[in-house]
């Protein structure tokens, strides 16, 4: 809950001081942040009426002065440049404007000097500025997220912009949650460093005022890693639902547009994926598809049920009854549909592209085969017909990641095999896609993570941990080695920390929220909250992955 | 959660730009600003009952803040149905003591708490249904920013139609599922009286039975008490017909929560789109409505249902009542289960 009624409680505070008739008014990034974490109907509740989007709002020249405007904007330039232009001209009776971030003294100082009207009643910092997707799980949905497999040299103010981006979402949590944390970092990574010595430099020098809350005995700890350091977890399928239908379909600020599957019903094109809203989802997101596909059998039933006894009205109190139960029904029903879709679709993809056959050598690759039977399971896939080339990319990819210095003369052989079959997947696109993780101590973490070896794992397609569950061990035991995860300056933490935030420059995964979930589920002392630049899954990181390696590419030629 | 007020700095900015400022002077369109904006744009319901005025008030500087303007005419239907509901609010509340006083023994013959109770139910039946009727007024004709208001202030009354309408129908099940035992009462009670006092006038004669006199009165009773009954079913069964049609024709506008449609970044990019939709989904709701086994479901409303016995035991053949109502002939038969 602690993420999602941290944004809830800024909302609220926005609305409930503004009587009378209100629109609001947000920008791109804004409505994903309010989208997760309130409803329409919530905001008619609070006579929000309307609302617009920043950029939109000006081509329209109707003005309704009977109507108050709340603005909850991202503290960015163009942002500022909009309100400018609108309060040049104001269209509504009042302007109240929350900005999402800190606002700096130029930005209040245009904004000012475009109020000739003077119709803002008041300018606020509501530091609402991440996407609270789950409880414990937030994302900051940076388009442009492959920047950090760049070089610094490639393009500076691009990568500033980025780690600007993270520093901000980062202070928002904090103050959101009114503490300020000890920082450290992944010691291999420039990029964590860097977000790492800019977060601590605004909480401790630059902002220090706002961030000097009342301090309790042991600080939070904040824990800025790099999705290079795994780059395993992205590329495998999951099995799990919430994660399988991010894999599968693709979860955008917790809805799923089924609309490019297949032939979907009208009223189940786009649906929501709430654990706040959705009991069945909250109890089952983190379960295995065999498990779901029980338990959807069993709603269904129930249902079924309901709706034979809803045939059967032959007395007046059957009537009664039916009419006073309606919109139960009719939410049951429409839950139902939901689940009952995401599975059919989901089970004709795992068929159509032999994922279980896929995933079984995906899992070998990760966890703990040998490298020729590893070999051979690659190969074999490569020849199959039915296995899609985005499939054959991973396994490929996998390879590589597990075995590249072990035996780089077959890596070559499957790259080539692969362009064989799947002719846009080129060698030497593919090499330098690798070269990214280069240089990372990406190879021996993974042969690490390999040698914590299986744990009795009942089922094969969930054999594989992401390194975040042991880290998050490491920390619960008091073992995180400063040698790999340095603090930042003279921080120092004595003892456990009983809040710890980890933030994955370059994206989390539903796999490691999961793991972060079920970790906070056992009750450790310690409560974890995982963030990151943005939400992956393979499609994803591959397409960050060659994006960056294009841009590597060209620049140097130009060089 | 830590917020920054940022408006005393702002307002200390503001006022000292403005003294650098050069006045922008009455410039007619762009930066003027109305005291009272009533902008005859067509955009707006021409059928609007005032007049515009001059939006131009040559006298001020421009630097008098916007007040707030007045709303087109349609929030007047708007706040009208709001009051409504308020309304409907309080005589809620009168009906659930009216309720619980009918249910309390009582000495009179709960003639005058029945009248109460079927005036309040049928005023609040009809506010809500004439709330209705005028909530669909509130319908605009093509997209535009208004409309999309409309739609939304449409959508948030219906809910509170809807939430009150299903209130009412429990306040009337729970009454009408009390015993009649309780409404009795008063006349057995009354009779018990009669009983005791024709007893003491007559203590020779009437050890054994009822006098003939007190014989009548009880058959009168009866019969009194049958006829209360069975108005009483017949006005739950308009009552719920009639609320059965105010969720159907609510259910298209009330937003089901949880669902996409409830979804903020949703309704930003399907504002005009979904009043057909919600049309559409209108025609499911009356297939699953009306679920018929076969294409209609009867209402028998059948006093042959009601005996009266001998003993002075009535028997009000309630529970065997079935209801019918010929419902238009698109039922289809089992509803499927993923539409």
């Amino acid at each position: 809950m602690v993420l999602v009624s941290a944004v809830r409680d800024y909302v609220n505070r926005m609305l409930q001081d503004i009587s009378g008739m209100k629109v609001l008014i947000l920008d791109s990034q804004t409505v994903s942040i309010v989208s997760v974490v309130y409803s329409q109907s919530e905001l008619l509740q609070k006579e929000v009426f309307l609302v617009e989007l920043v950029d939109s709002i000006s081509k329209s020249k109707e003005p309704m002065s009977h109507l108050k405007a709340v603005y909850f904007l991202r503290p960015t330039s163009e942002n500022i440049q909009y309100m400018r232009r609108q309060l040049a001209r104001p269209r509504f009776g009042e302007y109240h404007f929350f900005s999402s971030n800190m606002l700096k003294d130029t930005q209040l100082h245009i904004l000012a000097d475009s109020d000739e009207h003077e119709v803002v009643q008041q300018v606020q910092e509501f530091y609402a500025d991440f996407v609270a997707n789950d409880p414990f799980h937030f994302s900051l949905n940076i388009s442009g997220n492959h920047m950090y497999m760049l070089p610094a040299a490639i393009d500076p103010s691009g990568l500033q912009h980025f780690c600007d981006r993270i520093v901000d979402g980062i202070a928002a949590l904090f103050l959101a949650l009114k503490r300020r944390p000890i920082i450290r970092y992944q010691r291999t990574s420039d990029i964590a460093k860097r977000v790492a010595q800019e977060t601590a430099k605004l909480m401790y020098q630059q902002e220090s005022g706002l961030f000097d809350f009342r301090r309790t005995e042991i600080s939070p700890l904040l824990l800025i890693i790099d999705r290079r350091d795994d780059p395993v977890t992205p590329l495998l399928n999951q099995w799990t639902y919430q994660a399988m239908v991010h894999e599968l379909i693709g979860i955008q600020d917790n809805k799923v547009d089924l609309r490019t599957i297949g032939k979907i019903s009208k009223d189940q094109q786009e649906v929501v994926l709430s654990s706040e809203q959705d009991t069945f989802f909250k109890s089952n997101m983190y379960e295995n598809f065999g498990d779901i596909g029980m338990n959807i059998k069993r709603m269904v039933d129930e249902f079924q049920q309901v709706a034979k006894s809803n045939q059967q009205i032959q007395t007046i109190e059957d009537m009664a009854k039916f009419v006073d139960n309606y919109p139960e029904y009719r939410k049951m029903h429409g839950n139902v549909s939901k689940h009952v879709t995401l599975v059919t679709e989901m089970s004709k993809i795992v068929e159509e592209r032999k994922l279980m056959l896929v995933s079984q050598t995906e899992q070998e690759l990760a966890c703990n085969g040998g490298q020729g039977a590893a070999f051979e399971a690659v190969t074999n896939l490569l020849n199959n017909e039915s296995v899609s080339d985005i499939d054959r990319l991973r396994l490929v990819m996998l390879y590589a990641l597990r075995y590249e210095k072990e035996s780089p003369v077959q890596l070559m052989q499957l790259f080539n095999k692969l362009a064989s079959r799947s002719p846009k997947y080129k060698p030497g696109v593919l090499i330098s896609e690798l070269g990214i993780f280069m240089g990372t101590e990406t190879f021996l973490n993974i042969a690490r993570n390999m040698a914590r070896g299986l744990k009795g794992v009942e089922n094969v397609y969930t054999q594989h941990q992401p390194l975040l569950y042991q880290t998050m061990e490491s920390i619960i035991k008091g073992r995180l080695r400063d040698v790999d995860y340095p603090f930042i300056g003279n921080h120092f933490q004595q003892g456990r920390p009983q809040d710890v935030i980890i933030f994955i420059v370059g994206g989390t995964t539903y796999e490691e929220s999961r793991s972060v979930a079920l970790q906070n589920a056992t009750n450790s002392g310690i409560r974890f909250i995982l963030g990151g630049s943005a939400l992956l899954n393979s499609k994803r990181f591959l397409k960050n992955l060659e994006e960056a390696q294009r841009i590597a590419r060209t620049s140097t030629s130009v060089v | 959660m830590a917020t920054r007020n940022r408006t005393i700095l702002y307002r200390k900015y503001r006022d000292a730009l403005k003294s650098v400022r050069v006045p922008s002077g009455s410039s007619p369109s762009s930066s003027g600003g109305p005291v009272i904006e009533m902008s005859s744009t067509s955009l707006l319901n021409p059928n609007r009952s005032y007049a515009p005025l001059s939006t131009e008030d040559p006298g001020n500087s421009s630097k008098g803040a916007l007040t707030v303007g007045l709303p087109p005419a349609w929030v007047d239907v708007s706040e009208e149905i709001a009051a409504n509901v308020q309304r409907v609010r309080t005589k809620m509340t009168e009906l659930a003591k009216a309720h619980a006083k009918a249910l309390m023994p009582s000495f009179g013959d709960g003639k005058e708490d029945q009248r109460r109770i079927e005036a309040l139910t049928r005023e609040i039946t009809d506010l809500l249904k004439k709330s209705e009727k005028r909530l669909q007024r509130l319908s605009a004709g093509g997209p535009s920013e208004d409309s999309n208001i409309r739609k939304n202030v449409q959508r948030s009354l219906a809910t509170d139609l809807q939430s009150l309408s299903t209130e009412l129908r429990k306040k009337q099940s729970t009454y009408f599922e009390a015993p009649p035992a309780a409404k009795r009462d008063g006349i057995d009670l009354e009779m018990n009286l009669n009983g005791n006092h024709t007893r003491r006038e007559d203590d020779d004669f009437d050890d054994m039975g009822f006098t003939d006199h007190q014989m009548a009165k009880l058959r009168k009773s009866e019969a009194f008490t049958a006829e209360r009954k069975e108005r009483e079913i017949q006005q739950v069964v308009e009552s719920v017909n009639e609320l059965a049609q105010i969720m159907k024709d609510l259910s298209v506008l009330v937003i089901d929560q949880g669902t996409i449609v409830d979804r903020i970044d949703y309704n930003i990019q399907n504002v005009a789109a979904s009043v057909e939709e919600g049309l559409k989904q209108l025609q499911k709701v009356l297939l699953l409505f009306f679920l018929p086994q076969s294409s209609s479901f009867h209402i028998i409303l059948g006093r042959e249902n009601t005996e009266t016995r001998g003993d002075g035991d009535v028997r009000y053949g309630s529970r065997h009542h079935v209801l019918n109502h010929v419902s238009p002939p698109y039922s289809q038969g089992n509803c499927p289960l993923i539409c």
